[in-house]
């Protein structure tokens, strides 16, 4: 029984620090970065193994016509379409393949409300290439995200 | 120590069960305020302009279509005589075209697919029969009427497009595409040197999300024959998101009626032309017929998501005829340039009477 406990403990100690370190070669994706276009940034960070995206900022907070805060109304799923974008996670659960690359993840599109297969390249420790693409990679369209720094006030 | 197990192991657990509801919820507490100023850790600038703006039909990657012209008359007529004095059509043939159609396929893949280039590459292959109806024209081979009721027309080419963002507002936007068109069939084409190059250059400032134009010169086959022709390029979406117009001005021009990011309807026309090399009239000694096709299409689109990235799209108009006039070309495969002000004589003056057609396809749409 004291055998059992201890094992127990040890593998509660073991997962907790699992869940609660972040320091594998992966991480270096995690972090604030801005797509080309310059209309959002997206918070990356890391929940379980897995790595996702949800949009911080927008360019053009509030929709023109209604002037309230943009929700996600183009989204196919009506029930989502009251859903703020602001903290949306438009990137999902991509997994760390090695060689700088993220793979196995999605990327959404609010301006269409269309959910993209997704691969992630890390060109230097600043730059992301990701690329959206139908089915395969060919069918896509690649764009380059920058890494972003908080200024503190 | 039982206690401080469980303990222990609930802590460990706090972020699975984190994972899951965070990965299907979208909203946290959080002051997104610290992110007002986060600028480029490197210092570059990193904003080019998109290709697109807000709302526009989508483009395709692959596209599978069918086209069909209602019955319409045809007239061609002859005019005369030609350089060596023969005459190439004593006989000022009719007939009534119960249905002109047949298949559309295009395919546009890109190559390279960057915020800072892109490059697509395609193909295309248009097949036009032509089913007649009270036909009168020569019992020989100089019948053109009889001709393309043979082997109708066909159109197959590569084209490329080419974007290039200078900056946050700015792009240039290149075109260029290379058809075969002709009366040939499929396991006897015609040689390249039929080819017919087409090709344009815009330069344009995309301001804001809603606004795109471009101003440029083309060199096109629009018309039915090549020409050189300015172009405009006005793409704008309404502040609404429900309207808009896609314009590349003189080639077509739309105004766009959004009714979700799934469905829209586009009215107005498109200038649609081929020349096509008709081999097997004999024009004169090394000469051939070159028919100028060019239509002016005046229609409604429909287009609609189906599932996923396959999007369906149902188009209905009047067809009016532009150019169905045919020139005495060389047989080496030479074109010439006859413009809006040349004084070169065409061989056949054609009339073709309006006629009412429709387009159906189906098509795989770009992210």
């Amino acid at each position: 029984m004291k055998f059992t406990s201890k094992l127990f403990s040890l593998l509660a100690l073991v997962m907790l620090c699992f869940a609660f370190t972040s320091n594998d070669e992966g991480d270096r994706l995690i972090g604030v970065w801005q797509p080309s276009n310059g209309k959002a940034k997206v918070k990356i960070e890391k929940i379980g193994t897995k790595y996702y995206g949800k949009i911080v900022w927008l360019k053009e907070p509030n929709d023109p016509t209604t002037q309230k805060p943009k929700v996600d109304k183009n989204n196919p799923d009506e029930s989502m379409r009251n859903v703020p974008l602001k903290g949306y996670r438009m990137l999902k659960d991509f997994v760390y393949a090695g060689k700088d690359q993220w793979n196995e993840g999605t990327i959404y599109d609010p301006e269409n409300g269309s959910t993209y297969s997704c691969e992630i390249n890390m060109k230097d420790k600043n730059t992301l290439e990701i690329r959206g693409y139908i089915g395969v990679k060919a069918l896509g369209r690649t764009d380059v995200w920058k890494r972003l720094e908080i200024k503190a006030n | 120590m039982k206690n401080f197990t469980l303990l222990f192991f609930l802590l460990g657990c706090i972020p699975l069960f984190a994972q899951t509801d965070s990965v299907n919820t979208t909203q946290e507490d959080e002051d997104f305020s610290i992110y007002e100023n986060a600028t480029s850790a490197d210092g570059k600038n990193i904003t080019f302009c998109s290709p697109k703006i807000f709302d526009l039909s989508p483009s395709r990657f692959v596209s599978v279509a069918w086209d069909h012209q209602m019955p319409y008359n045809m007239k061609l007529s002859s005019l005369g005589k030609y350089d060596d004095g023969t005459t190439i059509n004593n006989y000022n043939e009719t007939a009534k075209a119960n249905s002109t159609g047949g298949l559309r396929l295009f395919a546009n893949i890109p190559v390279i697919s960057s915020n800072t280039f892109l490059w697509q590459l395609g193909g295309n292959f248009w097949k036009t029969n032509y089913n007649f109806a009270d036909v009168k024209s020569p019992a020989n081979d100089s019948s053109l009427i009889q001709n393309i009721a043979k082997n109708g027309l066909t159109t197959m080419g590569l084209h490329s497009t080419i974007f290039k963002p200078l900056n946050e507002k700015q792009f240039l936007l290149a075109q260029f595409a290379a058809d075969l068109s002709g009366n040939y069939t499929l396991d006897n084409p015609q040689g390249i040197r039929f080819l017919r190059y087409s090709a344009s250059v815009l330069w344009g400032k995309r301001p804001n999300d809603r606004k795109q134009w471009a101003v440029g010169l083309s060199r096109t086959y629009r018309t039915g024959e090549l020409n050189y022709v300015p172009i405009l390029l006005f793409n704008w979406t309404a502040p609404s998101r429900k309207w808009g117009t896609e314009i590349l001005f003189p080639a077509r021009a739309h105004i766009r009626k959004n009714f979700s990011a799934r469905s829209l309807i586009l009215g107005g026309y498109e200038l649609d032309g081929q020349s096509y090399r008709i081999s097997g009239i004999t024009t004169a000694a090394g000469k051939e017929l070159e028919l100028r096709r060019g239509e002016l299409r005046f229609r409604m689109e429909y287009q609609r998501q189906i599932l996923g990235f396959i999007w369906g799209s149902i188009q209905a108009g009047y067809r009016y005829d532009f150019s169905y006039h045919a020139d005495n070309t060389e047989k080496n495969g030479r074109d010439f340039f006859r413009g809006f002000f040349g004084t070169q004589q065409y061989a056949m003056i054609n009339e073709l009477s309006g006629a009412l057609y429709f387009n159906v396809g189906i098509h795989l749409v770009s992210p």
